[in-house]
């Protein structure tokens, strides 16, 4: 009942975003410069609607958005090159003390594990599943499925999605050397989505109609059962600053938090996490 | 096995001239069938408005816009560079270099010219980090400044070498008849020698421009995002089109950016395309005998 | 002002000598300062171990294997090809072809290898797919097959022009002793145009090595050796691109000087080797 009530006054304020948006930017009137955003590939989606409309507000704000996974975020905000590192994981105890980073968990998100809409699988169990990504099974055909090689696509080592998947969803278990690398999220999603023979993992934010979500022991890959925990292979999305965030940065990551940054991150997706 | 020879050569020449026409008319149709027409206002400026776009008062954000002011800047910066210093270099082999030092020289530049675009980004990224580790906070950074840079290293020896070409296929009498005249060597570098063998180190500019404006591997070591919008500054990241075409074939996240993509590839080979046009006209009038002047 | 601008233009042609040759040195000193601490570390044996991130095998073996096997199969791939097209422009083609079909080749030369790379995607991987029964498309045939069409304009051009430059009396004594076209071609322009021929095929393989893209975006950038042409790969070029992003002070980051370095060795060997069999004047 107090979930329900709580989820009731959320839409009152999303349908009411637009006002209470103009609010939301209103910090942004002053300000002029540039930011420089990289990292996570998962957080792409939010972070660019967000800086689309920050940047239509203001003309005299400017942001740049990379890629290359959260290693890199973290490396790049830790090193000075860029004001916001975003990252699909936590970073270590080493990393924050090494670079002295603040971090800002602003969404909590799943990782599944995806096939295209053409595969008739539903359920995976942790065995079979850790069998398929180390190639002791290669053909379809000895999970039930038509008489087809397995493709696994996998992400390169600075991706938080692909750390977590293996630690949480493979128990750390070995990826073939035969998998296909591609660099983010989105390359994953266009990857699996146009080979009916493949299997990967992603964000699950970013699935869509193009990609199919595979259910782990009986668990779907779904918000809910996210929030709830019953799905566990779920990692928070952060971005971290060196030090604490000030001027523009720290402005942009208020801006994630307020309702309206909020309202974008659950149309994209993810699970908004409150400051 | 002899008189199937002249068969074989014939045949086996027309197979390869029928087998790359082909090929090429099928990448080409491909891309221009899948574009259309490139130059669209919405392909550019895309839900923003096209006048206040190119006045810089609004950003656009699902166009090609900042991605074709990232390549022009990026082609004045790096053509900037490259320009004097490749003409300079050209020049020198032509006129001054003697013996060893121009055998060095020489093969220095072939060795450039050999390397890998990569690994003279590579080389920009070093320098990047480098800069960084040694004055925190004031390096360049990622921008398109050392973007240019280092594009210029990479058209560097095409120009030198075509600058050097040019003024060595002057007609001897061309070279020498200022000099004969009692003006000096520099004069006759600069009055005589470089009007003459301007077409061809004008076509040698054209190409290298093409030359920067598609290169990939360099600039997205050194600079180029997949989202900046307008470049602000030299210092900043930077939009580009060969940037673009490879980060959306990998990563489209609806069909109007592979649209997009498509649209980009065209504009790319339609301005080499005239480049290399315009280049070949003008080497022509060179060598064109009406020009020669005797 | 006249005194100035001659001591201008004397510094620019001066300043620019020296700015190139000391860009060349320079990137060679920072490839293998850079790549120095990589080799203390992991030893010359890198160059044939397998990479393994997560083991801490950071051999650059595959990488090298993947540029073998997409790079020399191009190039053998497109030099009868661009041969045989050199042959038809010079001359067995009509006349009326001949000089369209340059044309043709120079507009194929425009295309960047990145739209090359691009079309690839969209157009072969899927096909590559259904015939190949295994694998994802991704794969050395991919990369190979677009990579020889890169490679083959400028090959094409150099053959061409060493071809026509082959001495007219050589043809004529030719003709004058009744040797027919493709004998003529075969025994003894081809091998007159030899030089400039060898000069071409070092300049493909330079250009085929040297290519990111292609492989980048076709071969499926997997760590381990290709087994078959099926199978994926990852080349020393797509290799720096791929890393790049990670770790600065990782093995992982250091790897790509020592690719780079392979890279630079190998084509400033090409070149050189180009230059001696051309004959630099």
């Amino acid at each position: 009942m107090k979930k329900a009530g709580f989820w009731i006054l959320a839409m009152v304020f999303v349908l009411n975003s637009p006002a209470f948006g103009a609010d939301c930017l209103s910090a942004f009137k002053q300000e002029h410069g540039n930011l420089a955003i990289a990292g996570g590939t998962a957080h792409i989606p939010v972070v660019k609607e967000a800086a689309r409309r920050i940047m239509t507000y203001n003309k005299d704000i400017r942001i740049t958005i990379g890629g290359g996974g959260s290693g890199v975020g973290i490396k790049k905000v830790g090193e000075g090159l860029i004001d916001i590192g975003n990252s699909g994981r936590k970073p270590t105890d080493n990393e924050i003390e090494r670079y002295g980073l603040t971090m800002y968990r602003w969404a909590v998100d799943g990782v599944a594990v995806v096939v295209n809409p053409a595969r008739e699988i539903r359920n995976l169990n942790t065995k079979i599943l850790e069998k398929l990504f180390s190639g002791d099974i290669q053909n379809w055909k000895e999970v039930g499925g038509n008489d087809a090689p397995v493709n696994v696509y996998t992400r390169d080592a600075s991706s938080g999605t692909r750390k977590v998947f293996w630690k949480k969803a493979l128990s750390k278990g070995e990826i073939t050397g035969n998998a296909n690398f591609v660099s983010s999220n989105g390359a994953m999603k266009t990857a699996v989505a146009n080979d009916v023979n493949s299997i990967g993992y992603i964000s699950m934010g970013h699935i869509d109609g193009t990609v199919k979500g595979v259910a782990l022991n009986g668990t779907a890959p779904t918000l809910e059962n996210v929030k709830s925990g019953k799905y566990a292979v779920a990692r928070g999305l952060y971005s971290n600053t060196k030090g604490k965030a000030v001027g523009l940065a720290e402005k942009f990551i208020d801006y994630l938090y307020s309702t309206d940054g909020q309202a974008i991150i659950s149309a994209k997706g993810f699970i908004p996490v409150g400051q | 096995m002899k008189r199937r020879l002249p068969l074989l050569v014939d045949v086996f020449s027309f197979i390869a001239f029928f087998v790359y026409t082909v090929v090429f008319a099928v990448v080409i149709l491909y891309l221009i069938r899948r574009a259309g027409f490139p130059f669209t206002v919405e392909s550019v400026f895309g839900s923003a408005d096209p006048v206040r776009a190119l006045l810089l008062r609004e950003p656009v954000f699902d166009g090609l816009f900042p991605a074709i002011s990232g390549t022009f800047l990026l082609v004045v910066i790096s053509v900037g560079i490259a320009v004097p210093v490749g003409i300079g270099t050209g020049v020198w082999l032509s006129e001054y270099a003697k013996g060893a030092l121009y055998h060095v020289m020489t093969l220095f530049l072939d060795i450039l010219a050999g390397l890998p675009s990569i690994v003279i980004g590579l080389f920009g990224f070093s320098f990047i980090l480098l800069c960084h580790r040694l004055f925190p906070g004031k390096g360049p950074g990622f921008s398109i400044i050392v973007s240019g840079a280092s594009l210029s290293v990479l058209v560097l020896p095409y120009l030198a070498r075509s600058t050097e070409a040019a003024l060595q296929s002057l007609d001897n009498s061309v070279k020498t008849a200022a000099l004969s005249l009692g003006a000096s060597r520099m004069e006759n570098i600069r009055y005589v020698l470089l009007p003459k063998a301007s077409p061809s180190i004008l076509s040698g500019i054209l190409l290298s421009i093409a030359r920067c404006a598609e290169d990939t591997a360099v600039i997205m070591l050194t600079g180029a995002v997949a989202s900046a919008g307008v470049p602000s500054g030299v210092f900043q990241r930077f939009e580009a089109l060969p940037f673009y075409i490879f980060y959306t074939s990998s990563q489209y996240t609806c069909p109007s950016e592979l649209d997009r993509a498509f649209d980009a590839s065209v504009i790319l080979i339609f301005l080499s395309t005239v480049l290399f046009g315009v280049s070949l006209v003008l080497n022509k009038t060179v060598s064109d005998p009406a020009t020669e002047g005797k | 002002m006249q005194r100035l601008t001659d001591i201008i233009c004397r510094f620019i042609i001066f300043s620019g000598a020296l700015i190139s040759g000391t860009v060349i040195c320079l990137i060679f000193l920072v490839l293998v300062v850079s790549a120095f601490p990589f080799f203390l570390d992991n030893g010359l044996e890198v160059f044939f171990q397998p990479w393994d991130p997560v083991s801490g095998k950071y051999g650059i073996f595959p990488m090298l294997a993947g540029t073998l096997f997409i790079s020399v199969p191009a190039l053998l791939l497109a030099l009868p090809f661009s041969l045989g097209f050199a042959v038809f422009a010079c001359e067995t083609g009509p006349t009326v072809l001949k000089k369209p079909s340059m044309a043709v080749i120079r507009v194929a030369s425009a295309i960047p290898t990145v739209v090359y790379a691009f079309v690839g995607v969209f157009l072969l991987i899927p096909h590559i797919r259904s015939i190949a029964h295994s694998g994802s498309g991704y794969s050395v045939v991919a990369a190979c097959l677009v990579l020889a069409v890169l490679i083959s304009p400028t090959m094409i051009f150099f053959f061409h022009d060493s071809i026509q430059a082959v001495d007219g009396s050589i043809k004529a004594g030719a003709d004058a002793l009744g040797a027919t076209r493709s004998e003529k071609i075969l025994f003894l322009v081809l091998p007159a145009a030899g030089r400039g021929i060898f000069a071409g095929i070092f300049l493909g393989l330079g250009r085929a090595v040297g290519d990111t893209m292609i492989s980048l975006m076709l071969a499926g950038n997997n760590v381990s050796v290709p087994g078959g042409v099926w199978d994926g790969a990852r080349t020393l070029t797509a290799h720096i691109a791929l890393v790049m992003a990670a770790d600065y002070e990782s093995p992982e980051f250091r790897s790509i000087f020592a690719c780079g370095l392979a890279l630079y060795l190998f084509t400033g060997m090409l070149s050189v080797l180009a230059r001696v069999i051309h004959g630099r004047k």
